[in-house]
């Protein structure tokens, strides 16, 4: 066909795919309302409520048409932050305060300023103040969540109004013996346990300056006042976890919980209560927990801001709040619907209302991400006894400066990419140099090669990208420093930092070369118990007169076909010190229970055994499959040369697996080195982080230490090149003149 | 060096009987070869006395111990297998060292045996070499240096020729012959090749279907075997047989009249099998005249091989299918031209024709 002919063909498509479009812009009859995109992340009764509450709202306009969009909430954020710098983003969206600062300082927040000085009496101050940042309003508060106090009616008659009352009632109610306890609750959750840091003066930063100060004395004291009620007192159950609190306050065993709104869901058969957290004796202030509040935003992109704000105002109205509140059971945060009967007499909603009022708004700044984890780990050390309260928020506080270090100096990337092209230009020359072909050779290779290349395309382009364009990613981003979503280039500075170990002692948990050492140590020890415990029972499963060989051998194959992380959950709920079935066990041979995550051995010993289950039927299968190719004639001559059964095994079987186990090791010490999954889960790092392994580093660095992508990336590279010279040193190793079978 | 009993020894694996009540004697220093179509039991017979199986009933004994129940360590036996089974990954000096080394010899008396071993049979050159760089003889001699190394007093061999090329075979046999008579050993060795039996036996045991038919010396096996099945499995191409009754002297059957000896009137009456070996019959022209008293069949050729300087004609006669040999190149031989055969009763073997045992 003639460009001439495409040309025109082209036009007249153009042509009839815009006539209907300016058809649609003409005015009709009257002029179609202006689309509201809502983003949200609710499911069930609250979704419904917003969809109600939408519903209202359009029929009562008709300039705006809102739409409700449900987005699955762990990909939410990152889309909203994809989304609306793009334009393609909602107009208004729900989200909670937290990310309040980041997003107004990338502007991709509309300031709600006039709406919020129309509106302020209305809502509790707190949930306001959660959602300014420099001085500006971002969002009008929808529903507020503080921890509150539960307590079972048929224990406890009148819930305690101070500190020490609340410590009197649970003594009185806790029986260790028979598992019931006065309080229970996530001890070790920093959200929690913020409530004792407000009560006893402290808060988390201080001004000015905004930084985190976790080892302060208030901090201390209220530390120490925890550490009282699980360790003395023994008022509250050994490692904590939220199922753990659902089951024994359902059961009748647990007087008293502290926990948030969305608990009541989970509460069954009990006739409990709800109660404001008390006041501490000592220093007469409430214990005032953190809140967290759920906001409309309006987009700064949107281009139809004006009807997005109506929208948001809409929603926090008394009408709206109402709706929220019946329907989605939602503890709004619009004062004047607690006017109204049913909301203001509802004994959920009204206690938590209440709590709010006094309650500390969460820190809506990047400051509050990298706090999470060094309390953790100082929660769980002091109340297991590890290390005191002061030496446990000590160590915390070094833990956070060292993860919010400041950024390594720019440099110039130029001197870098002279280097890396020069690297490239040299490996072409001596790949030049090493295969020297005639100039016809090399045209009749490249004439035939597009046939070959045609045929790998499919595979080659999915290794392509699924492997190696997000390998290149990561290498280059090891040469970043990442702050707020801005990256700078730093050389390599990030290198240097992770191998001189700067900021920690070379023995201490987060430096490189300890949680080398750990990792090491955790490869060779499960490799090591791997191979000899599934070449042990390759060996019995050889023998042909072994009966019901083909059920051994499904049931040793299903650890290996369980995913690993139930394997590891499963296992780390037989680990608990008092509930789990490993505990159970040692009750019932006489031997005292292990706290199994309190010590660095029994910690480790714990991740092992978890591995070495899920491990071994791997090697059990390789080396059966070995055995096989093994000619039994070999052993019979043996017999006659007088070899024993150990010396057949000696100088037989090993010598002829070893073809076979070799690669299997090889890969076996790399799944290893690489195990996340069981380390992550089974011990979390505990104690301290000392049985993280490399890969576990990595991830902490980049998710859960102030987003280090950059540092988090070297950490992979290094791991990358470890591997690799292991891989290369075995393959040494393994290039023996091989010993095929006779 | 040793003796080897095997007193009314019983095997069978699951339902089938391998080894049926069998009795043997093998003197020490005998080459006794055990010979017997496939699945006769011969090689589970050679299991059996290295002690790799063990017997269901019966006894069996070497150098008048009973051994039974001791492990093949125990029993100073040397055994060299079928497929070799050298240790792949060790060299042959490693190969031939290992039960020595199991037995935990010092390491000059060691070197010294290996090098006896080697140099008696010309493994010098290939020590330091695995066995996949061997070929087939010298993977069989280094097999038989292994069980050589630690001066067992009984050798068993598992058919261990069987894996090799005709001509190497004739090699080997030979070298077998000389090794049996520089050490002097007791050697019991499995074949289903009735030449290689006849050639290396001091004393030949044949087997079938689990039972001995008839243990002696070749030559007296050849010469006068006991059954019929002994009679027809030594010698190449297989014995003819004539089926007959004997009256008045002579053995009479379909298509011929045989002359019996004089001594054989306890007979008059039976219904006999006359065996000949091919060598004995006598191929003439069909119009050739013959000796009165030679029993002459006509018949027809089918077929001729032609070795050289001999060969064997195959004919269909009244008195069933025959072979015999002739002399020469047999280049006046044509298929499907009549012939007869001269049969000299002095020749033939008598079996009766329904225990198909010897009545000679």
């Amino acid at each position: 066909m003639s460009w001439r002919n495409c040309l025109s063909v082209g036009l007249a498509a153009l042509a009839m795919l815009i006539a209907p479009a300016r058809a649609a812009d003409m005015p009709a009859a009257a002029t179609a309302p202006e689309r509201l995109l809502v983003w949200h992340a609710y499911r069930a009764a609250e979704e419904r409520a917003l969809l109600q509450l939408l519903a209202q709202f359009n029929a009562s306009q008709s300039r705006y048409r809102a739409e409700a969009l449900a987005l699955p909430y762990d990909v939410y954020a990152s889309k909203l932050t994809a989304a609306i710098p793009s334009g393609h983003g909602p107009d208004l969206f729900l989200f909670s305060q937290e990310r309040v600062a980041v997003w107004a300082r990338a502007g991709l927040l509309a300031p709600l300023d006039a709406d919020g000085a129309e509106l302020a009496a209305g809502f509790p101050a707190a949930s306001l103040e959660a959602l300014r940042s420099a001085g500006h309003l971002y969002g009008l508060p929808l529903s507020l969540k503080c921890d509150a106090l539960y307590y079972n009616r048929a224990l406890i008659s009148t819930p305690p109004s101070t500190s020490d009352e609340l410590e009197r009632e649970a003594r009185r109610l806790t029986l260790a013996s028979e598992g019931r306890y006065g309080l229970a609750y996530e001890a070790n959750d920093f959200f929690h346990h913020a409530a004792w840091l407000h009560g006893y003066g402290g808060g988390v930063f201080i001004e000015p300056g905004h930084r985190a100060q976790l080892d302060s004395s208030a901090a201390v004291s209220a530390l120490e006042f925890v550490r009282r009620l699980a360790l003395e007192d023994q008022v509250i159950p050994e490692e904590p976890s939220g199922t753990l609190v659902a089951q024994l306050f359902n059961a009748g065993h647990a007087a008293m919980v502290i926990n948030g709104p969305w608990f009541a869901g989970e509460v069954q058969g009990i006739d409990y209560g709800i109660a404001p957290l008390p006041r501490i004796t000592s220093t007469g202030l409430l214990a005032a927990p953190l809140l967290t509040v759920e906001a409309a935003l309006v987009s700064a992109r949107s281009p139809v801001q004006d009807g997005a704000r109506a929208l948001a105002r809409y929603l926090v109205s008394t009408e709206g709040a109402a709706v929220r509140a019946r329907v989605g059971r939602q503890v709004v945060a619009t004062r004047s619907a607690y006017a109204l009967a049913d909301i203001g007499s509802d004994p959920l909603l009204s206690v938590f209302r209440e709590a709010a009022e006094h309650a500390v708004p969460m820190d809506n700044t990047p400051a509050m991400l990298p706090v999470w984890e060094p309390e953790k780990r100082a929660l769980v050390a002091a109340l297991t006894g590890a290390a005191s309260p002061k030496d446990a928020l000590a160590q915390a506080q070094r833990r956070l400066l060292a993860t919010t270090r400041a950024a390594p100096p720019s440099r110039s990337p130029w001197p870098y990419l002279a280097a890396a092209a020069l690297l490239l230009l040299g490996g072409l020359a001596v790949a030049r140099r090493r295969a020297p072909q005639s100039n016809a050779r090399v045209q009749y290779i490249a004439r035939e090669l597009w046939r070959a290349a045609a045929y790998c395309a499919p595979a080659a382009t999915s290794i392509l990208v699924l492997v190696l364009v997000p390998f290149a990613v990561g290498l280059g981003l090891s040469f970043f420093h990442h702050d707020s979503g801005h990256y700078t280039f730093v050389g390599l500075a990030n290198f240097i930092d992770i191998l001189a170990s700067r900021d920690y002692r070379i023995s201490e948990p987060m430096s490189f070369w300890f949680t080398l050492a750990v990792t090491l140590l955790w490869t060779a020890v499960n490799v090591a118990l791997h191979v000899s415990i599934g070449l042990g029972l390759a060996l019995l499963l050889r023998d042909p007169l072994l009966r019901f060989k083909g059920i051994y051998r499904v049931l040793l194959i299903i650890p290996w076909a369980i995913p690993n992380y139930i394997t590891a959950l499963v296992w780390k709920g037989m680990f608990h010190r008092q509930y789990g079935a490993i505990s159970a066990l040692f009750t019932a041979l006489h031997l005292q229970p292990i706290s199994w995550f309190t010590s660095f051995s029994t910690a480790f010993a714990a991740n092992v055994i978890t591995n070495t289950w899920l491990g071994f039927p791997f090697m059990m299968v390789v080396a059966l499959g070995a055995l096989q190719s093994i000619p039994q004639d070999l052993y019979e001559a043996a017999e006659v040369d007088g070899a024993s059964r150990w010396a057949q095994f000696r100088h037989i079987t090993l010598p002829l697996l070893k073809p076979a186990l070799l690669p299997a090791i090889i890969l076996g010490a790399v799944w290893t080195f690489n195990m996340f999954n069981i380390v992550y889960l089974v011990s979390g790092g505990e104690p301290g982080g000392s049985t993280d392994i490399l890969v576990s580093e990595a991830y902490r660095w980049a998710f859960q230490r102030n987003e280090q992508f950059g540092f988090a990336a070297a950490y992979s590279t290094l791991i990358f090149l470890f591997l690799l010279g292991w891989s290369a040193l075995s393959r040494r190793l393994a290039r023996e003149p091989s010993a095929g079978a006779a | 060096m040793s003796d080897v009993a095997l007193r009314g020894v019983h095997k069978a694996f699951g339902e089938n009987q391998i080894v049926r009540g069998v009795d043997l004697e093998v003197r020490a220093g005998e080459f006794t070869v055990l010979v017997g179509p496939s699945g006769c039991g011969k090689t589970t017979l050679l299991r059996l006395i290295a002690g790799l199986e063990s017997p269901d009933r019966g006894d069996i004994l070497i150098g008048g111990q009973r051994v039974n129940d001791a492990p093949p360590r125990e029993r100073g036996v040397g055994m060299v297998f079928q497929s070799y089974a050298l240790y792949p990954h060790m060299t042959v000096r490693e190969n031939l060292a290992f039960a020595l080394r199991l037995r935990a010899t010092a390491p000059a008396a060691l070197a010294q045996r290996v090098a006896e071993v080697a140099e008696m049979l010309e493994l010098g050159p290939l020590l330091e070499r695995k066995p996949k760089q061997l070929s087939g003889g010298q993977r069989q001699r280094v097999a038989i240096g292994r069980a050589i190394a630690r001066r067992p007093s009984v050798f068993l061999f598992d058919e261990p020729l069987s894996n090799l090329d005709a001509a190497l075979r004739v090699q080997m046999r030979g070298e077998l012959a000389r090794l049996h008579q520089r050490l002097g050993s007791t050697m019991i060795y499995v074949t289903h090749d009735q030449v290689e039996a006849m050639t290396l036996a001091t004393r030949l045991a044949v087997f079938n279907q689990g039972k001995l038919q008839q243990h002696g010396a070749p030559l007296e096996l050849y010469r006068k075997p006991a059954n019929r099945f002994v009679a027809s499995f030594l010698g190449s191409p297989g014995m003819n047989f004539l089926r007959g009754r004997a009256q008045g002297g002579r053995l009479t059957g379909v298509g011929f009249s045989l002359q019996l000896p004089p001594a054989q009137s306890a007979l008059e009456g039976r219904e006999l099998l006359a065996g000949v070996r091919p060598q004995a019959l006598a191929l003439r022209a069909a119009d050739e005249p013959l000796d009165a008293a030679a029993c002459a069949i006509r018949g027809e050729i089918e077929a001729i091989e032609r070795l050289g300087t001999e060969g064997f004609a195959y004919l269909k006669t009244a008195a069933g299918p025959l072979v015999a040999r002739f002399e020469g190149g047999g280049a006046e031989l044509v298929v499907g031209a009549n012939a007869q055969l001269a049969i000299p009763p002095s020749a033939t073997l008598l079996f009766d024709a329904q225990s198909e045992e010897a009545c000679h």
